[in-house]
């Protein structure tokens, strides 16, 4: 059986599947029924100054019987008193020595207060430290959580100031709601930080009541933007992971979070740079058990692929991520139909014909039977009759010999800048 | 005429320069699409095409990268 257990920036744990900081973290009670369940590490729900939460914190979106394909939420950071949490990490710890257990925080942007908290908190034996630069809703009113994360100076001089009198390893958690998510990563990795985790949520509405006007949630009539996470931000943070890992000037391990709900989601964002990974939205629905799918699938994986260690995966996507200018211009696939598995529903030739490169024919065979038939010549290739179809099998992407070498539009354009200034010698 | 064809047809012209011994002296882009200029060696004419199709116009850049590179 390959070795599960991780090392990230020091931190280690015998599984990457980490519960992020958020509701299943809150208590002592919660992070040892995770650790029996098996989870590697928990990140301690924020610590800080205690708040005052509202009643009706979470909302869901469910999709065509999905239910919870989105996941939001209002609540703030803990609200249970700084010592009451530190006595139920100490006794975690105890318990389960071989387990990682981060603690989260978060504090107004004051040195001498970052200190106190990051001395008080690692007294009690915490193996890592996260900085919660990224809570959108609430905090953020406060100039805390993205409110400072969202200023790549304030994250780096916070960073710097934990850093100061940090003994553990210190992850710096990053929000999406920024237009260059490497460029707070970067002044985390100036600030000293040995580690950055991704995505905290994202801004977001749930929806209003079409009967009351309401905003869904709302509390006592009124409601404020929550914090987006759920399946449905996996791409967007999966970018990011990889934006970050890609970078040259981002060489600190990075912890992914956002949306990851099984096994695969995790080998995805591994394979695109994180060490690690932190989930939530699943384990609010499913329940603490989930990790034992995700640890007897991500086992199986690799055991398939002759894999020792999940370390080995690490990274391993990330040179296929590139800019758009480095892509194949002379690449080309095309749709092909499969009719003895085609049912006929024609949504392919709808899609085709409303919406792409009108290439997909709607024949009848000399028996009377119609089929539909893709003109290669005329199709570029999009996807979209495959993605609309709905029986696997029916419809193949498939690749077209190369007619031209291949060429990127950096290519093109270094040549055809060539040919603006006149270097080309056309006259021998 | 279908994108296909008019992209076949583009080719085509191409083609006859570079076949005719024509080299690609200039690509000028703009809205409709590129202003090609050959220019002929030997002759010292000079012809200009307007290539508007996306593949022919990805086909008149691999024919420039090729001249670029010395391969016939």
């Amino acid at each position: 059986m390959a070795d599960l257990s991780i090392n990230l920036a020091g931190i280690k744990s015998p599984n990457p599947f980490w519960l992020a900081s958020a509701p299943p973290t809150n208590s002592g009670y919660q992070v040892q029924r995770a650790f029996e369940a098996g989870w590697g590490g928990a990140v301690w729900k924020t610590l800080g100054d205690p708040i005052l939460n509202v009643s009706s914190r979470f909302a869901a979106i469910s999709f065509n019987g999905q239910r919870v394909a989105g996941f939001n939420n209002i609540e703030l950071i803990t609200d249970r008193p700084l010592d009451v949490n530190l006595k139920e990490i100490y006794e975690t710890k105890k318990r389960f020595p071989n387990h990682a257990i981060i603690a989260s925080l978060m504090m107004e942007p004051k040195q001498e207060k970052w200190h106190e908290l990051v001395k008080r908190v690692e007294d009690v034996g915490v193996d890592g430290l996260e900085l919660n630069f990224g809570c959108p809703h609430g905090m953020a009113e406060r100039g805390m959580g993205s409110a400072s994360g969202q200023v790549p100076a304030l994250v780096e001089r916070q960073t710097h100031w934990v850093k100061e009198v940090a003994k553990t390893p210190v992850i710096v958690k990053l929000t999406p709601n920024i237009t260059d998510i490497t460029a707070t990563a970067e002044a985390a990795c100036n600030g000293g930080a040995d580690a950055i985790s991704m995505i905290n949520t994202i801004n977001s509405l749930m929806g209003v009541d079409l009967d009351t006007w309401n905003t869904i949630p709302h509390v006592a009539g009124k409601g404020a933007h929550g914090g987006y996470c759920g399946p449905a931000v996996k791409p967007i943070a999966l970018n990011m992971v990889a934006e970050c890992a890609r970078h040259a000037n981002i060489n600190i391990p990075i912890s992914g979070i956002g949306g990851i709900s099984n096994w695969q989601d995790a080998v995805e964002f591994m394979l695109m740079g994180a060490t690690g990974v932190q989930i939530c939205t699943a384990a609010m629905h499913h329940g603490f058990r989930i990790v034992e799918d995700m640890i007897e699938g991500l086992s199986h994986y690799l055991d398939g692929k002759g894999i020792k260690s999940v370390s080995e995966i690490i990274g391993k996507s990330v040179q296929k991520y590139s800019d758009w200018g480095n892509l194949d211009l002379n690449y080309n696939i095309v749709a092909k139909i499969n009719t003895d598995v085609c049912i006929n529903c024609n949504k392919c030739h709808i899609a085709c014909e409303d919406t792409s490169h009108q290439c997909i024919d709607r024949l009848t065979d000399k028996n009377g039977k119609p089929y539909l038939k893709v003109r290669e010549e005329d199709c570029v290739g999009c996807n979209l009759c495959s993605i609309v179809c709905p029986v696997d099998g029916a419809i193949d992407m498939v690749e077209v010999p190369y007619e031209l070498p291949p060429m990127t539009w950096n290519e093109r354009q270094s040549a055809l800048s060539l040919a603006a200034e006149c270097k080309i010698d056309s006259h021998k | 005429m279908s994108d296909y064809q008019q992209y076949l047809n583009e080719r085509d012209k191409l083609d006859f320069f570079i076949q005719k011994g024509f080299r690609i002296h200039a690509v000028h882009e703009h809205l409709d699409g590129a202003s090609v200029e050959f220019y002929h060696p030997a002759s010292k004419e000079r012809e200009t095409l307007i290539i508007g199709t996306a593949n022919a116009r990805k086909y008149f850049s691999s024919l420039l990268i090729k001249q670029n590179l010395g391969i016939k």
